[in-house]
């Protein structure tokens, strides 16, 4: 550090969820491997801005620090990434860290995703097994399915899939691309299956898989790699299917 | 499960039939006008023929609001209703099918507009009978000429994506291997469709028909 090579950092500040929010710079020291976490970490322990004025540390949410909790999605030079894996050294200087646009923020760059924990228990994204009396074994997994279905399984709602949608906007409550194919997983299940009706039902009210306009952004700022296309696009066949065979056959 | 539970909401319905009448009936007449107006690559009294055939079909009236103006109108009117609760983001994310989106949304306003005019200058002033010598006469004046060129390819354009869209968005081509036969397709309509149409246009401007020759051929 004695050489003195310096990281810039630009933060977009907000009080409270009803402040106004602004913009804050931070000059750090160096270190290898540093990425924006850390960054974060170093302003909390020295919460001074480049120029010198006394500030606060920055609030964030991160926990694992290895992609796998989904909680630090953040702006990070204009695109939606998770920070934790967000290297310094391969960014642009002055970083620019924002919070997700598409969520309320509550301080700082930590924003509230319940309308995401909402939309999953909107579709029924789980499988229920819990009963007043023993049910015993469920179905086996065929390997097939189990080979398509734990890509899925890794989604972590960190909300990037939602950020990057331009159909995810105040105009509509498009629930974006992660419960979609949350679905998809639990409709693939033998037994999350029983209950494939009622969570395509869900995906076909307001908000639903209609919303989707193929941008396919999502697929794109996953950080997990879901092939989250191919699911908007199988929940989309198993609905047009139950809206009209729903209807013809019963 | 109760008796009611798998009813889709009406606004999932109307985005289903939106999708689908860009394909049919929209998509599938265009490519029937494109077809008959092919007819002028021949020659004027050909193309006469040809749409003197058309004019005179039977139910005519019906035929035209049922399967042409009114499935236009719908998927137009309810195309920029989409547009508006949608917010392109393609300056932060440029990504092609971020592109296509935004692209999508233009050329289907350039289409609806082109469209428009088209009708009313050679449907509604021609009171429906109109010939080789009105089209190429409006041809002649160079504005018109351009229109029409800009909206044949907006048109072919929007058809190519759409039909991309329309296999995705309805789970027909669900993994990423269909998804990208499926934007091949979508491609070479939206190329064809382009070159086709704007050989009919040259083709009245010009006064030049290139398959003239088949008229002599014995």
């Amino acid at each position: 550090m004695a050489e003195g090579k310096q990281v810039i950092v630009k933060v977009k500040r907000q009080a409270s969820p009803k402040d106004a929010a602004r913009w804050e710079e931070f000059a750090l020291p160096w270190r290898p491997s540093m990425n924006v976490i850390i960054c974060l970490r170093d302003i909390a322990e020295h919460p001074v801005t480049r120029e010198g004025k006394q500030t606060n540390p920055v609030s964030y949410d991160s926990n694992c620090l290895e992609e796998v909790c989904g909680s630090c999605a953040m702006v990070i030079n204009g695109k939606a990434r998770m920070a934790c894996s967000a290297l310094v050294d391969q960014l642009e200087q002055p970083i620019r860290i924002e919070p997700l646009s598409k969520f309320p923020v509550i301080r700082d760059l930590t924003v509230d995703r319940q309308f995401m924990f909402d939309s999953l228990k909107r579709v029924k994204a789980w499988i229920p097994i819990d009963g007043t009396y023993n049910l015993g074994e469920g179905p086996r997994v065929s390997p097939e399915v189990q080979e398509k279905a734990y890509p899925l399984s890794r989604c972590i709602t960190c909300g990037n899939c939602l950020e990057v949608c331009p159909q995810v906007n105040e105009n509509n409550n498009f629930m974006g691309a992660a419960i979609f194919s949350q679905v998809r997983l639990f409709n693939m299940h033998p037994t999350g299956a029983m209950h494939a009706k009622e969570r395509i039902e869900a995906v076909m009210g307001d908000g639903g898989i209609e919303d989707c306009a193929n941008a396919q952004n999502c697929v794109k700022a996953c950080p997990k790699e879901i092939p989250l296309t191919e699911s908007l696009a199988e929940i989309n066949r198993q609905a047009w299917k139950q809206a009209l065979f729903g209807w013809l056959v019963g | 499960m109760s008796a009611t539970a798998t009813r889709p909401e009406t606004s999932y319905l109307l985005r289903k039939l939106h999708s689908l009448s860009g394909i049919v009936p929209v998509g599938a007449f265009l490519a029937e006008h494109f077809w008959s107006n092919s007819s002028v690559l021949v020659s004027g009294p050909k193309y006469d023929e040809t749409s003197q055939g058309l004019q005179t079909i039977p139910f005519r009236l019906f035929v035209e609001w049922a399967f042409i103006f009114l499935p236009i109108l719908f998927h137009g009117g309810y195309g920029i209703y989409i547009w508006l609760r949608g917010e392109s983001n393609v300056t932060q994310y440029p990504w092609m099918k971020n592109w296509l989106y935004t692209f999508q949304r233009y050329t289907g306003l350039v289409a609806f507009v082109y469209i428009g005019w088209h009708v009313y200058t050679q449907r509604w002033l021609t009171h429906g009978m109109s010939t080789y010598s009105e089209v190429a006469q409006q041809m002649r004046n160079p504005w018109a000429f351009g229109f029409m060129v800009v909206g044949v390819v907006a048109t072919s354009f929007h058809l190519g994506v759409g039909i991309w869209n329309f296999l995705c968005k309805w789970g027909l081509a669900a993994t990423v291997r269909a998804q990208r036969a499926a934007g091949q397709l979508g491609a070479v309509v939206g190329i064809v469709f382009s070159f086709v149409g704007i050989l009919i246009v040259v083709s009245f401007r010009y006064n030049w028909h290139p398959f003239a020759s088949y008229l002599t051929q014995k």
